[in-house]
């Protein structure tokens, strides 16, 4: 196999509270992301996702853990390093009109990674523009324009072409298509998956929405509270999760069927996340898993595989599939 | 113009509403009712006009809207031609509205206690109870501790919680409520959606409910309204409305969702182009320029809607051949 294009081992982002216990916000966290392979990451607000994603690109200093990106380690290093890991990964947020700086031409914002890093300038450097236009669906000419003369699902367009510059080995999506309308989050999404095909990069997928992910991720994740809950192939996380967060998760997605829909159970999940300062004892989940019992509280999950998953659950032989 | 095929006698009835926006007919021609216990869903993309039109239901269009025709009748009355001091006796009391992000609608300087009340008209000891009654009855645990607490003690599930205690507590005909679960994670969405839809059958309450989640609209409504541009492209019972759509719009509205059971990685339906702007808006179908069945006739002149099936209006020249 080759060498996987993320390795995050242990990561954890803990914040500081005065006169409080920090908020652990991420909380040792481990997986891989191979060359041309998608995962998702998905979780409810505030277990940490985005503070994953962040961390991963050297936006937000991790309390401990790894994080290696192309063979090179991230956290702890020089700028130098830095500097030169960061051009091989790159990040779409989820809102494109705040991502773009609006005084650029969209032709100067795809070029710029390109111009700051002495990789093209000119004649070639204009080529190249229109090249990456093309590849997101834009037409050369978009280049003279400004972001405001862009709809929503363009400017998108256009932040991913400026991603898609510098040609990285990680592509780190935190939300990409949540702001959109349904009409225009189609379109982005078969781009998005076209570019899997056809760069073959490695993507980091975050996002709360599971039709989405199940959509264009090879393997999913799922977090609660700061840690792992479930990490499985797709197919496999879908029809069997091994997690009673994953099945719960996966049974309070509304889907556009009447008839599947009301044959779901009404409330999959009772009760509220906790606060990541105070994780509740044990597994996080007891306090909300229809399946805890007294062990549950008291000794915390190991992380196991059971079928094809990985998985953080005392009983995760029990969960009924979907 | 065909009316709303509401199957009984509708609580809340708009009829034929026009607002503008700087000459633009931002919304015109929509026509929806809803009757007591009904939920019904007003679902569209952004500037599609279903969040104007509940603001005009309620009369809280903003300025810069102005009504350019139609009627709202509330039990019959028509609210449009209201004095704003009766109008005022009825909001909040017979119609009532939440929204989406109810720690922005909540007073932040005001118990949750006192938030409640207000809207009883009561006070002392029988506003008390009726808060704690009303508190318990929107799944709020522990109601006597929450009324002393503030918003921002609340979480998102719990403030959407307290905003539906506070638009019901004084048992309106009527409650709009304008993508009530956008902000909310998809466990605490499931337990606001069984709550609205069992506040509907239990009470009684009319449900206007404005979103753009085709699985939201699939999950608690009864009938639906597809808006787009400003125009109702066509209204049915959901059940039938999702298995035969019979506008173009909504056919390629579901097409273009990723859904839980089909290919991963399969392309999605596109709908090509863009939304007109409102001061592009013509006499041709406003679909017209985006539509995979549109001709001559679609170009040139506005498709009424009109009756397509039991319960069923489309706005379109050629529902017959959506598939």
């Amino acid at each position: 196999m080759s060498r996987p294009a993320l390795t995050v081992t242990d990561l954890a982002v803990h914040y500081p509270v005065r006169g409080g216990p920090p908020v652990r916000a991420v909380d040792g966290l481990s997986f891989t992301i191979a060359p041309g392979e998608t995962l998702g990451l998905v979780g409810e607000s505030g277990c940490g996702k985005s503070t994953v994603s962040k961390a991963i690109v050297g936006l937000q200093r991790p309390t401990r853990g790894s994080v290696v990106v192309d063979g090179v380690e991230i956290v702890g290093a020089d700028r130098a390093t830095l500097r030169a890991a960061r051009a091989k990964m790159q990040m779409v947020f989820q809102d494109p009109a705040t991502s773009l700086d609006p005084r650029m031409t969209i032709g100067d914002t795809v070029g710029e990674p390109l111009l700051a890093r002495g990789i093209a300038r000119g004649r070639a450097l204009a080529e190249r523009v229109a090249a990456l236009l093309a590849e997101v669906g834009l037409r050369p000419e978009h280049a003279s324009r400004y972001p405001h003369q862009f709809s929503g699902g363009q400017r998108q367009r256009i932040v991913i072409a400026r991603a898609l510059a510098l040609r990285p080995s990680l592509l780190v999506c935190d939300e990409p298509v949540s702001a959109l309308d349904v009409s225009v989050r189609a379109q982005i999404l078969n781009l998005l998956v076209e570019l899997q095909t056809t760069l073959g990069m490695a993507n980091l997928f975050v996002s709360h929405d599971l039709a989405v992910v199940r959509h264009v991720c090879d393997r999913v994740a799922v977090m609660y509270l700061g840690r792992l809950a479930e990490l499985a192939p797709r197919d496999a996380l879908f029809a069997a999760p091994r997690h009673p967060y994953t099945r719960a998760l996966l049974l309070s997605v509304p889907e556009p069927d009447p008839a599947a829909q009301r044959a779901k159970p009404r409330v999959p999940l009772a009760g509220e996340i906790p606060s990541p300062a105070k994780p509740p004892s044990g597994c996080r989940f007891h306090t909300r898993c229809p399946m805890a019992r007294a062990h549950c509280r008291e000794a915390e999950p190991q992380w196991r595989r059971v079928g094809e998953s990985l998985v953080a659950c005392h009983y995760a032989e029990e969960t009924t599939p979907v | 113009m065909a009316s709303d095929p509401v199957t009984t006698k509708p609580v809340l009835e708009i009829r034929d509403l026009a607002l503008a926006i700087g000459g633009a007919r931002v919304v015109d021609g929509v026509s929806c009712a809803v009757a007591p216990g009904e939920v019904l869903a007003l679902v569209g993309e952004s500037g599609c006009g279903k969040s104007l039109t509940a603001l005009a239901a309620m009369r809280l269009l903003p300025r810069a809207a102005t009504l350019a025709g139609g009627e709202v009748l509330l039990d019959g009355e028509n609210l449009v031609a209201l004095p704003e001091q009766r109008m005022r006796a009825l909001r909040g009391r017979r119609i009532t509205m939440i929204f989406q992000e109810p720690l922005a609608a909540l007073d932040p300087l005001s118990s949750v206690g006192t938030q409640v009340a207000e809207a009883t008209g009561l006070s002392g000891a029988a506003a008390r109870g009726a808060v704690l009654a009303m508190l318990a009855e929107v799944g709020i645990s522990d109601p006597a501790r929450r009324i002393r607490q503030y918003p921002f003690e609340l979480s998102g599930g719990m403030a959407q919680r307290v905003m539906i205690a506070t638009a019901l507590i004084s048992r309106p005909a009527v409650l709009i409520a304008d993508e009530p679960t956008t902000a909310l994670d998809v466990t605490i969405q499931a337990q606001i959606l069984d709550l609205l839809r069992r506040l509907a059958a239990d009470r009684g309450t009319a449900i206007m409910l404005i979103t753009h989640d085709m699985g939201v609209v699939a999950d608690i409504a009864d009938r639906v309204t597809v808006m787009y541009a400003g125009r109702i492209a066509e209204t049915g019972p959901t059940v039938e409305l999702f298995a035969e759509p019979r506008h173009p719009y909504t056919a390629l509205l579901l097409a273009a969702l990723p859904r839980l059971s089909d290919a991963p990685k399969a392309p999605l339906a596109v709908i090509r182009g863009q939304v007109p702007l409102p001061q592009a808006f013509s006499a041709a179908c406003r679909f017209a320029d985006r539509c995979p069945l549109a001709d001559e006739r679609c170009r040139a002149e506005q498709p009424p809607l009109r009756e397509v099936g039991k319960g069923r209006l489309s706005a379109c020249w050629h529902a017959e051949r959506v598939r």
